[in-house]
C-alpha cells in the first residue's frame, strides 16, 4: 500500500523541506498577509542573492572541511575598494573586478597558507578577515563613500529586470546553475569531494587535493565580494559596515541546507538559503528587531542541524525504543 | 562434573528479514582457549556481540556458571563476568598504561581537591601483574606503547574486574608481527592456567592451531562444528573446508608458466630512503607476482610509498618501461601507470561514505570524464557494474556508501579502482588483513589475473600469503633486502629471513 509509489532517493528529505517552506510561509502570512505581496516577494528574492552567493564560496569551503571566518572582512575591504575607485571617476569594468580581485587575492592567500602552509583554517581566517576589514579604513579614513555612485551606473545592478526577475536573482541562479553542474557532473566537483571525505585517499588516488583546498577558499573570496556588491548596489553608498552581515546566513544556509538534505552540495545551500532569508525577511516584516531574528534564525539552524544529523537522530531514536514499553518494543521487532 | 563458564542454548537472532543467528548451542569450559572461526557474515560476531551485551538476543538463553543472565547493555555482561576486548581497542593515547586500566575506576581521595591516586593505582596494577604475569611496562603512555602493549593494556583493563570468568577477544592478532603475537599467546596461556575462559575470534587458521583447545566454526549463522583442536589434527580435517562448506583445493591459484612472463616493466636499483629501507633493488616483469616479505618496522610500507611518489627517495633509480622516472607524488606515480592498494584501506584507500562508483573512478578521473571534464555517468556506472560482476562484489549495490560494505568487500573496491586506473605495474600491501577466507582466494585470483598484462608486487607480513601467491620472493629485515643468491626459496627460508634478517641454509 505504501509501497505503490517510488521515490528517487532522497526525495524524502526534499518534501520534508517544501513542506517546511509551505509551513513557515502561512505563518508568516497569517501573522502579516503583506508576506506574500509582490514588492515582498522580490524583497525575498533580492536578499535571497546576496545570502545565496556569499553561501554558494563557503559551500566549496565546507565540502573540503574547512571553516572561512574571512569572507565578511574580505567583502567589507572589496566593497570599499570599489567604491573608491568609483568616487575616482574610474568606470565599473575597472571598479568591479578590482573588487573581484581583492576577493580572490585574499581567498588565495588563506588557500596558499591553509592547504600549502598548513596554518589551522579558523585562525588564520579569522586574523586575515580582520586585516581586510582593517584595510577597508584606509581608503576614507572610515567615512562613507557615495560620491559618483548616482551616476557610475552601479545602481542599475539593483533595478535591472531580466524576464520580470530582478537581474541579482537571475544571476544567483544562473551562477548557481553552472556551480551545480561544476560540483556534481565533472571530474573537478568530484575532487572537491574526495579532497573532503577523505583527504589521504583522495590524494592516494592522484587527486591535488592542495590546489582543490586552494581553490575552494578563492571561490569563497570571490563570490562574498558578488554578494556584497549587490549590497552596494542597493544601498547606493560604500560604508566599513559593508559585508558584516553576511557570515551568519551564510553559515546558516550551509549548514541548514546540509542538515534538510543530508550531504553538503550546491542545491542543499539554495534550499537553506532560501529558507533563511524567508526567515529573517519574515522576521523583519512583522518588525521584529534583527537582535532577536538573528537569535531565532541561529536557533533555528541549531536546531536543524541537531533533528536531521543522522547520528544525533539515531541516538535520540535509540532513547526513543528505550521509553517505550517493553511490549511494544517487541512488535516493531517483528 | 561442573557447570561449564558459559552456556549459551538456542539463540537466534534477526535484523529485518536477515536470519543472523539460528538456533546456536555454544559451550565454553572453564579454563579453555576456544577459537571462534567463520567467513565475514557467517554470525560470529553477531554471537559475540549478545554474548557481550551489545545486541539483545531474540531467542534463547545464556547461562553463566549454571545460572540463566540476561544482558541488556556491556556493563550488565560485565556484572556477570563477561569481559569483552574489541578488535580497535579504544585507549587514551596521552595516558599511561596504569591510567587506562582503572580508567573510570581511579581511585580518588574524597574532597574538594579530589586526584588520582597513582601510588594506589600502580599498585592495583601490580596485583593484576601478579596475578597475571607478563613482561609490559605500564608507566609509559599508550602513545608510547607497541600494538602489543596496548592489546596486553586493553586486556588488563578488562579483567581489572577480579570476576571476570570469560574473555571475548575479537582478532586480537590482526595488527600484531609475528615477534609480538608469541607474547600475546603467552598472556593467554597464562590467563587459561588462571581459570579464565578465553573467547578467541581470528582470520588466521594456523593461530587456531597454534593456541587454541576448542574450536568453533560459524556458516550462514549456524554453528556447523565444534571441536577440540586435537580432533582436527588427528583427523586432519581442513579449517577453511569447514568454513566455506566447500572443498577448497587452492586458495592460491596456480603459478605462473614461464612462457607467459614477459619483458621488464619496472626496474628498481639501490633505492634508499633515509631509515626506512636502503639498496633495493630488482626487475619486475609482465606476467609474473613478485613477493615482498616484511614484518611491521621492515621498511616495506615506506618501499611502497616511495615506489608511489607519497615518500621521497634520497638514491637509486626507479624505471617503468624502460624509461627512468621519479614520482614526486601519488599522481605523477598513476601518471606513469604504477598503482597501489594501500594497506589501511579506510584510511588510505577509500572515500568512505561515497558510492562505489565514485571510489572506483577516482583514481582515472580523465577516463571517466570526457575532455571538458564532464563525468560519463553511464559509461562509469557501466565500468563499475563489471567490475563489481567479475570481482563478485556483494552486495552488488553501487549507489549504497562504501562504508556499508564488509572488509573483503571494500577491498575488492579498491582493487576495482585499480582496475579502472589501468596501471602498468599494481602494489599490494598488505590486500587481506581483515578479509576473510572466501574473499580471500578471489582476491589472489584476481592479482594472478592481472599479472596477465601487468607487473604485480605482493607486500605482506604473511610470510604465507607472500609465497602462496609470488611467483619470486625476497624479504625485507630492517630495510634491508634479504634474497637468496641462487634464486631458490622456500617458505621456511623466506619466514628466517624476514623475521631474523638471515637466510637458512635447508
Amino acid at each position: 500500500m505504501t509501497r505503490s509509489l517510488v521515490l528517487p532517493a532522497g526525495s524524502g528529505r526534499f518534501i520534508a523541506f517544501l513542506l517546511l517552506v509551505v509551513v513557515v510561509a502561512t505563518a508568516f502570512t497569517l501573522a502579516e498577509p503583506r508576506f506574500l505581496s509582490t514588492q515582498n516577494i522580490s524583497a525575498v528574492t533580492r536578499h535571497m542573492a546576496a545570502n545565496g552567493l556569499a553561501a554558494l564560496g563557503l559551500t566549496l569551503v565546507v565540502i573540503v572541511r574547512k571553516f572561512d571566518l574571512s569572507f565578511a572582512g574580505t567583502a567589507c575591504f572589496a566593497a570599499m575598494t570599489i567604491g573608491y575607485l568609483i568616487a575616482l571617476g574610474q568606470p565599473l569594468w575597472i571598479s568591479i573586478p578590482a573588487g573581484i580581485l581583492v576577493g580572490a587575492v585574499i581567498g588565495a592567500f588563506n588557500g596558499v597558507a591553509i592547504s600549502y602552509f598548513r596554518l589551522p583554517d579558523i585562525v588564520t581566517t579569522i586574523a586575515t578577515g580582520s586585516i581586510a576589514a582593517g584595510l577597508a579604513f584606509v581608503y576614507s579614513n572610515g567615512r562613507t563613500i557615495f560620491q559618483n555612485f548616482m551616476t557610475s551606473g552601479i545602481l542599475d545592478l539593483n533595478d535591472a529586470r531580466v524576464f520580470g526577475y530582478s537581474l541579482s536573482f537571475v544571476f544567483l541562479l544562473g551562477l548557481y546553475a553552472v556551480a551545480w553542474f561544476f560540483m556534481h557532473r565533472t571530474r573537478y566537483g568530484a575532487s572537491f569531494y574526495a579532497t573532503g571525505e577523505n583527504p589521504v585517499a583522495a590524494y592516494y588516488s592522484g587527486v591535488p587535493i592542495k590546489h582543490y583546498t586552494m581553490l575552494a577558499f578563492v571561490a569563497c573570496g570571490m563570490t562574498s565580494v558578488f554578494a556584497v556588491l549587490l549590497i552596494l548596489a542597493e544601498s547606493g553608498t560604500a560604508d566599513t559596515n559593508e559585508g558584516a552581515n553576511l557570515l551568519m546566513p551564510a553559515y546558516a544556509g550551509v549548514f541548514l541546507g546540509t542538515a534538510l538534505l543530508g550531504r553538503t552540495s550546491v542545491l542543499a545551500t539554495l534550499a537553506g538559503t532560501f529558507l533563511i532569508t524567508m526567515l529573517l525577511d519574515g522576521f523583519s516584516l512583522l518588525g521584529i528587531p534583527f537582535y532577536y531574528s538573528d537569535g531565532v534564525v541561529s536557533a533555528i539552524l541549531l536546531a536543524g542541524v541537531v533533528f536531521f544529523d543522522a547520528r544525533l537522530r539515531d541516538l535520540l531514536g535509540d532513547i526513543g525504543t528505550y521509553l517505550q514499553p517493553r511490549s511494544a518494543k517487541k512488535e516493531t521487532r517483528a | 562434573m561442573a557447570a561449564p563458564a558459559l552456556r549459551a542454548r538456542a539463540i537466534s537472532k534477526r535484523f529485518g528479514p536477515v536470519n543472523a543467528l539460528s538456533d546456536v548451542d555454544f559451550v565454553l569450559e572453564t579454563g579453555e582457549v576456544h577459537a571462534l572461526l567463520g567467513v565475514n557474515g557467517a554470525g560470529k560476531s553477531t554471537f559475540i556481540k549478545i554474548l557481550s551485551g551489545i545486541y539483545r538476543k531474540d531467542e534463547g538463553v545464556i547461562e553463566v556458571g549454571g545460572e540463566a543472565i540476561d544482558c541488556r547493555d556491556p556493563k550488565d555482561a560485565i556484572r556477570h563476568g563477561i569481559a569483552t576486548v574489541q578488535q580497535h581497542p579504544e585507549l587514551v593515547a596521552d595516558f599511561s598504561g596504569y591510567e587506562n586500566i582503572f580508567l573510570g575506576r581511579e581511585a580518588m581521595r574524597p574532597g574538594l581537591f579530589s586526584r588520582i591516586e597513582r601510588g594506589d593505582l600502580s599498585k592495583r596494577a601490580g596485583a593484576l601483574l601478579k596475578r597475571f604475569p607478563v613482561d609490559i611496562d605500564l608507566s609509559k603512555t599508550i602513545a608510547e606503547m607497541s600494538a602489543v602493549e596496548r592489546e596486553i593494556v586493553a586486556i588488563l583493563q578488562a579483567l581489572a574486574g577480579d570476576h571476570i570468568r570469560v574473555l571475548i577477544l575479537d582478532e586480537p592478532t590482526s595488527t600484531l608481527t609475528e615477534v609480538e603475537k608469541t607474547i600475546l599467546f603467552r598472556l593467554i596461556d597464562t590467563l587459561r592456567q588462571g581459570g579464565i575462559s578465553v573467547l578467541y575470534i581470528t582470520h588466521r587458521l594456523e593461530e587456531v592451531m597454534e593456541i587454541a583447545d576448542r574450536l568453533s566454526v560459524f556458516r550462514g549463522g549456524r554453528m556447523v562444528a565444534s571441536m577440540l583442536v586435537d580432533e582436527v589434527r588427528a583427523r586432519n580435517l581442513s579449517l577453511a573446508e569447514l568454513m566455506l562448506g566447500e572443498t577448497l583445493d587452492h586458495v592460491f591459484p596456480p603459478k605462473a608458466e614461464p612462457d607467459a612472463i614477459g619483458e621488464e616493466v619496472l626496474v628498481v636499483r639501490d633505492l634508499t630512503a633515509g631509515n626506512s629501507f636502503a639498496n633495493i633493488g630488482f626487475a619486475l616483469r609482465r606476467g609474473e607476482i613478485l613477493g615482498i616479505f616484511g614484518l611491521v618496522g621492515s621498511g616495506a610500507d615506506e618501499f611502497a610509498k616511495a615506489l608511489f611518489g607519497a615518500i621521497p627517495v634520497e638514491s637509486g633509480s626507479i624505471a617503468i618501461r624502460g624509461r627512468p622516472i621519479a614520482p614526486r607524488s601519488p599522481r605523477e606515480a598513476l601518471k606513469e601507470g604504477i598503482f597501489l592498494v594501500p594497506g589501511d584501506r579506510r584510511v588510505e584507500g577509500l572515500a568512505l561514505t561515497e558510492t562505489s562508483v565514485f571510489n572506483i573512478t577516482l583514481a582515472n578521473l580523465k577516463r571517466a570524464s570526457s575532455a571538458a571534464g564532464i563525468l560519463k555517468r553511464t559509461g562509469n556506472r557501466r565500468a563499475s557494474t563489471e567490475f563489481a560482476t567479475r570481482l563478485a562484489l556483494s552486495p552488488p549495490n553501487l549507489s549504497m556508501p562504501v562504508s556499508g560494505f564488509s572488509g573483503g568487500n571494500q577491498q575488492k573496491i579498491v582493487v576495482a579502482k585499480g582496475l579502472f586506473a589501468e596501471a602498468d605495474v599494481y602494489i599490494f600491501v598488505e590486500p587481506t588483513v581483515g578479509v576473510d577466507i572466501g574473499a580471500r582466494a578471489k582476491l589472489y585470483g584476481l592479482m594472478r589475473e592481472l599479472s596477465r598484462s601487468a607487473g604485480v608486487i605482493v607486500m605482506s607480513s604473511d610470510c604465507d600469503e607472500v609465497h602462496g601467491i609470488a611467483d619470486r620472493t625476497f624479504a625485507l629485515y630492517k630495510g634491508r633486502q634479504i634474497s637468496p643468491p641462487d634464486g631458490l626459496q622456500t617458505r621456511n627460508r623466506l619466514l628466517m629471513a624476514g623475521i631474523m634478517g638471515e637466510l637458512s641454509r635447508d
